[in-house]
């Protein structure tokens, strides 16, 4: 059997390249597909608890089915204000968005 | 035995896919990369031995998300071949510097913390029956709030992407 720290390991090996892929890329859509693989890490390792050290091993995925409908939800909105930002500024840079930059 | 080995490779092939959305100089290839990861960890859910779960994560993320985004890039692509641009920003190695740190954090709290209660065997496989059962029961109003999200969310998303005639 898989040892737990596996999957903790798994995930936040998977979370830490999110954060890279959220800082370093230039692309808005890249950043959101950065933030689901760190939504997905996060979910994971509430199923990874659950069924280890939760007796019922029924909440952790509870939490992921919200985890999941949320990022749905955010997935949806942030592509409209992309969509948007394309068509007011004829880009998807995040770089070259700075209107209201100081 | 045989699921160890398997696990390790799905692991390989997450890790693989999931450096290759960060780092693919193409946004198409990026998407496609996060198809597979996402894929895999619906996998490691079937490890996990949460059958409805690995079943959501298929159907929402490899089929509802990644059109989504699909249909995002088609629609945000510069009609110019933008293959070559620079796809990273000026602050990226601080952001590998950040992301190395903390990667060396999380596994060395995940390996170092000695974990309380060492289940002999993984339980069986968990239904849909007592998903919704405990969802429906213990977190009514969560379950009630997060309907209530989604559909603010996507009326906020019609009314952000609709083509505005009259301007």
């Amino acid at each position: 059997m898989v040892p737990l720290e596996n999957y903790l390991a798994l995930s936040g090996i998977i979370f830490a390249i999110g954060v890279y892929g959220v800082l370093a890329r230039r692309n808005a859509v890249v950043i959101l597909m950065s933030v689901e693989l760190m939504l997905n890490a996060v979910s994971l390792n509430f199923v990874a608890f659950a069924a280890y050290l939760d007796p019922d091993a029924i909440t952790g995925a509870v939490f992921a089915v919200f985890v999941i409908t949320v990022a749905a939800a955010e997935v949806g909105l942030a592509l409209a204000i992309v969509i948007r930002l394309f068509r007011n500024h004829s880009t998807s840079n995040v770089d070259e968005v700075a209107a209201l930059k100081w | 035995m045989a699921t160890e080995v398997l696990w390790w490779l799905f692991a390989a092939v997450m890790v693989a896919s999931a450096i290759g959305v960060v780092a693919a100089r193409s946004i198409i290839h990026s998407a496609i990369f996060l198809i597979i990861s996402l894929g895999v960890v619906g996998a490691m859910y079937l490890f996990l031995t949460v059958e409805f779960l690995a079943l959501v994560q298929f159907l929402i993320y490899g089929g509802a998300v990644t059109v989504l985004i699909l249909l995002a890039l088609m629609l945000t692509r510069m009609a110019t071949g933008d293959e070559r641009m620079i796809v990273n920003g000026p602050q990226a190695p601080f952001g590998f510097l950040v992301a190395g740190v903390l990667a060396v954090i999380l596994v060395g709290v995940a390996f170092g913390t000695s974990w309380r209660g060492d289940v002999d065997d993984l339980p069986a496989n968990i239904s849909i029956h007592q998903v919704s059962e405990v969802m429906f029961m213990n977190f009514g109003a969560p379950f009630i709030f997060v309907a209530v999200l989604l559909l603010v969310a996507l009326v906020g998303a019609i009314i952000l992407a609709r083509q505005e005639d009259a301007e």
